[in-house]
């Protein structure tokens, strides 16, 4: 068993939610990711198992959202909007200064595996483009020196041993 | 008011109807029906892709467009109802532009690989892209291509399970697949995944597509994205004819269409030939893959006789001489009572016939039997099993039933049709279902409650729920009788403790079968092999008449084999039904004086030297009778023993004289299904080779005796059907029979229960030839819980001892979440394993140990 016991609990109170244990899949994997940073068929079945529904459903509605990544990523996970607001404020030219200040591609993790980089759809946040979401909150308004600030800040996070 | 039904079927109720235009004529129907539908009803065809007709809609394709009038936009005719004063055009320009309009976003990713697609020719997608004339997407960007990245390298074709490969470039997107596999069959192992142009249909992670009823999928899918192995790359669809068959394995004889090309003499595949009061359109994966055993080539070509203790090649006339002098030998010498025969349900009606008529008129011996598995009671006229046996069932009548109970019967595997029906029963409508087992099947996925009681309690089971609708008044107290004093326990209490089960469960039960308006009950295999059969259909009986239920249930014991109804109906028995047995001795001019023997009987004769002669064709005794040892003590002391078979089996190299036996697709035939439906097969392929219907065999073998069996085919086919239309339903009987409890004795050595059956892909000891079936499974298992697995140190696929006080195998494990702990099974399809030789026969319950073999 991958998923803690705090974890099965939260999942099974999300399920006693709703009339359907179906229902409380997005939840589940939600709390799953939350706990393990990645999904994974393991994972799928864990849940499938707690919810006692087939675990296919489970990858079908994982895979429907690029959100949840389905691979270990590094222990910063930015995701950096690429849609029009952003687009249009310099998306394209802060991903590319956080690929050259990283040293890696989009999709690629840092090899103190502290980063993973990598290009998202609207976060519904075009009011203060551009903008990034580092593993569940946003930051916004962004500009070169701001990114600097920010990833300087969570190294010496990660350093301290801080947590999400 | 409405009926339950599925929601395609247009419903013929006495619901209120509307009335629309559709194409300028006038239309009515009930109220709730899809335009779709109504024009369906009326003769307009309107295309579709995602629709279809047994499974919910979708809505996907959007192919279905019609106009109505005032609406703003097309509307997609699948998912519309039709209502009161509609004006719709099934073929208006602005509907055939958005048809075209439809088809080329269907084609922006497919890649029109038409020239190598297996599909071609029976598409609909490429019928619909030619009918509105559209040969290609305008879409300016390049189709997306599944596994096309370097990361992914299972371009185009995946094998997706045994026989299943799937091409997600050709795929629509429809969803047939996965409603069908979901809806209809209950299965999970395929689904959709990732979104938007990306959307795929795939295995579930980790799992293969290897569902019993996979093969339904290929004929699911309207394009070319789900094939299978057997068919692909072979032979274009347009160069195959079509010929009218059934199933020969199961008893409800699902319909199908073998396609063939008759130059080369070859069946390519089989598909469902719908029939809505049968098979509903789906087929099992044995019914649909089982055609390859009669183009195997390990067929049996030459009779072979035996020679100085060795088998050679032999002709007709030589064999057929050998087994008329021998016969006549045996009969002069010792008498005549002393041959006997076995001949499988497998077999035509005029096999069977003709070989009960070899025996009984011209032989002159009462010997015969159609059931190798044939237990210690004798099929005694009139006794309760017999009652159950021949009571009317019909398959469509499953889904006019409110309450369904079924007792003893690993459902998906013996009657994998009657499983559909049920789940179809359970989608649609309000039904409870109730299955009672000695360890879990997939009938849990369809019952309410799959109750598991200790096995061999049967009849105790069924006494409990009798004596709980006693106490809790369930019932009318004056139908009660004296059935308290006819049965031990007497308590529901006692009862339930004895079975291992739960009172409430018990309860449950009895108040459905108190409540049901319309019900279902039927027991299968593992009643119908149990020692205790009587005994348990005794309890039914007592069940029937206290609960009141003539009127309102259908109650059998269901059949097990293509044609067990003909061969009952046809008196293949010792002891036919009373009725039968007078017709066929009026026609025969008497009946053979000496007492009848079952195929049990039979072989404890031989032991004693009482049987000299016996004629065996299409069954397989060594391999499947219940104590190997005994059947090979048996048939090795026989004078003179001929088998007639597709193949060389165990039981062939017995044999004086070993007979080429015709498969089923070699002639035409009819057969009865469980329902007493007569239903025919036709001529699908010619023997190339010197193989013989068993008709034709038995009719030789009377010409060698002298006394030809019929004058003609014709005069034989009217005597059947004089035969089967005697009415041979035998009265409930009228007064509670008595059902006592005896304990059995457990061996504490041998602390398993086992359970022996067909896998879920094969059945019977044929199956094992055809390759398709083959690659789903091809060795024997021993099936165990995951929490004995885990007691006994043994991982899946590991190889372990399974021992009982008569024998031994070695076979590995399958850990299965579908068992309990104190049980384990064994598939009996294989011959390289002698599963039956761990059964002792008498026994009531078969036990067994398992160690691991450690190397
Ligand atoms: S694989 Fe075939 S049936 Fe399944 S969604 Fe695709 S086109 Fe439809
Ligand atoms: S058939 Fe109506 S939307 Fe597909």
């Amino acid at each position: 068993m991958i998923l803690t016991p705090e974890s099965v609990t939260r999942i099974k109170d999300a399920a006693a939610l709703y009339p359907q244990a179906k229902s409380a899949i997005l939840p589940a994997i939600t709390i799953a990711y939350r706990q393990v940073g990645h999904l994974n068929p393991d994972l799928y079945g864990e849940i499938a198992g707690i919810l006692d529904i087939p675990a296919v459903e489970v990858a079908e509605a994982a895979s429907f959202y690029t959100m949840f990544p389905k691979e270990p990523v590094g222990k910063y996970l930015i995701q950096v909007c690429h849609n029009i607001s952003c687009a249009l404020l310099g998306a394209e030219g802060l991903l590319s200064y956080l690929q050259d200040k990283l040293d890696i591609e989009v999709g690629e993790t840092t090899s103190d595996n502290l980063f993973t980089l990598v290009r998202v759809e609207c976060l519904g946040s075009c009011a203060t483009a551009p903008m990034m979401q580092i593993n569940h909150d946003y930051y916004e308004n962004l500009s070169r020196a701001e990114v600097d600030r920010i990833i300087e800040k969570l190294t010496a996070e990660a350093q301290s041993g801080g947590t999400l | 008011m409405a009926e339950k039904t599925d929601k395609n079927t247009v419903v013929v109720e006495k619901t209120p109807t509307v009335t629309f235009t559709l194409d300028g004529r006038e239309v009515t129907v009930p109220k709730g029906t899809t335009i779709l539908l109504a024009a369906q009803s009326v003769g307009i065809d309107i295309p579709t892709l995602c629709w279809h007709p047994k499974l919910t809609i979708a809505g996907s394709c959007r192919m279905c467009y019609v106009e109505i009038e005032k609406w703003p936009k097309l509307a997609i005719s699948c998912a519309t109802e039709a209502m009161d004063g509609m004006v719709v055009y099934t073929d208006s320009d602005l509907v055939r532009k958005g048809r075209a309009a439809v088809i080329q976003f269907t084609l922006m990713n497919h890649p029109l690989d038409c020239p190598t697609c297996d599909k071609g020719g029976e598409c609909t997608l490429q019928d619909l892209a030619f009918a509105y004339g559209v040969d290609n997407s305008e879409f300016d960007f390049g189709k997306h291509r599944f596994g096309a990245t370097e990361n992914d390298t299972t371009f185009d074709d995946v094998v997706v399970g045994p026989e299943i490969v799937l091409n997600r470039n050709r795929c629509i997107r429809c969803y047939r697949c996965i409603r069908a596999n979901k809806e209809a069959f209950g299965e999970f192992d395929l689904g959709v995944f990732e979104r938007g142009n990306h959307t795929e249909i795939n295995v579930a992670p980790g799992r293969r597509l290897d569902n019993p009823f996979s093969g339904n999928l290929t004929e699911v899918c309207p394009v070319g994205a789900l094939t299978h192995l057997d068919w692909r790359y072979k032979i274009r669809v347009w160069l195959t004819d079509t010929t009218s068959s059934i199933c020969p394995f199961y008893s409800s004889g699902s319909n199908i269409l073998l396609y063939t090309n008759q130059q080369q003499n070859k069946i390519y595949r089989a598909t469902s030939r719908v029939n809505d009061d049968i098979d509903d359109g789906w087929l099992s994966d044995t019914t649909r893959f089982g055609y390859q055993v009669a183009m195997s080539p390990d067929r049996l070509k030459m009779p072979l006789i035996k020679k100085d203790g060795k088998q050679v090649e032999a002709t007709w006339e030589e064999a057929l001489k050998l087994i008329g002098k021998r016969l006549t030998e045996i009969t002069e010498k010792k008498g005549r009572v002393c041959i006997g025969g076995l001949v499988a349900s497998s077999q035509d009606n005029a096999t069977l016939f003709s070989f009960s008529k070899l025996l009984r008129k011209v032989v002159g011996s009462n010997n015969i039997d159609f059931r190798t598995d044939y237990r210690m009671l004798p099929q005694t006229s009139g006794g309760a099993y017999d009652v159950l046996c021949s009571q009317p069932f019909s398959i469509v009548g499953i889904n006019q039933s409110d309450v369904i109970v079924t007792l003893g019967s690993d459902l998906v595997k013996e009657h994998p049709n009657e499983y559909l029906r049920i789940r179809k029963a359970v989608n649609f409508g309000a039904v409870s279902v109730y299955a009672m087992n000695p360890y879990r099947t997939k009938s849990s996925d369809v019952a309410k409650k799959e109750l598991v009681y200790q096995a061999g309690t049967e009849e105790i089971l069924i006494n409990s729920i009798c004596l709980v609708a006693i106490e809790d008044g369930l019932i009318d107290s004056s139908l009660a009788g004296n059935l308290a004093e006819c049965i031990s326990p007497s308590t529901a209490a006692e009862s339930a403790e004895l079975c291992e089960v739960n009172l409430e469960d018990i309860r449950a039960i009895a108040r459905a079968l108190a409540d049901g308006r319309q019900i279902t009950f039927f027991a299968g295999e593992i009643v119908g092999r149990s020692i205790n059969r009587e005994a348990i259909a005794a309890a039914l009986c007592n069940l029937h008449r206290l609960f009141g239920l003539s009127g309102r249930c259908q109650m059998n014991i269901l059949p097990r084999h293509a044609n067990s109804c003909g061969a009952v109906q046809l008196g293949l028995l010792p002891a036919p039904v009373l009725a039968t047995k007078d017709m066929l001795s009026k026609l025969w001019g008497g009946w053979p004086e000496s007492e009848p023997q079952t195929t049990d009987r039979m072989m404890a004769n031989m032991k004693k030297d009482e049987i000299d002669g016996y004629m065996i064709v299409g069954a397989n005794p060594i391999m499947l009778y219940p104590d190997r040892e005994f059947a090979t003590d048996a048939l090795e002391g026989l004078d003179f023993l001929m088998v007639a078979d597709l193949f060389e089996t165990e039981t062939t190299a017995l044999a004086d004289v070993v007979l080429p036996l015709a498969s089923w697709a070699e002639y035409s035939g009819e057969y009865v299904n469980l329902e007493g439906r007569v239903q025919k097969t036709h001529q699908a392929l010619k023997t190339d080779y010197d193989a013989r219907p068993g008709y034709e065999i038995a009719a030789l073998i009377a010409q060698q005796l002298e006394q030809p069996l019929f004058e003609n085919d014709q005069t034989r086919d009217e005597t059947i059907t004089k035969v089967l239309a005697v009415d041979s339903t035998l009265p409930w009987p009228d007064e509670f029979l008595e059902v006592k409890h005896v304990a059995d004795e457990v061996d504490e050595e041998y602390p398993l229960v086992l359970f022996v059956g067909d896998d879920s892909h094969h059945s019977g000891y044929l199956t094992e030839k055809s390759n398709s079936l083959t690659n789903f499974q091809a060795e024997p298992y021993v099936e165990i819980s995951p929490t004995l697995a885990k007691r006994l140190g043994i991982d899946d696929g590991d190889s372990v001892r399974v021992e009982s006080p008569v024998g031994k195998i070695v076979v590995p494990v399958r850990i299965s979440h579908h068992i309990n702990n104190d049980v384990v099974f064994v598939p009996m399809n294989f011959s390289g394993k002698q599963v039956n030789s761990l059964i002792m026969r008498k026994s009531r319950v078969d036990r067994v140990r398992i160690s691991k073999v450690v190397d």
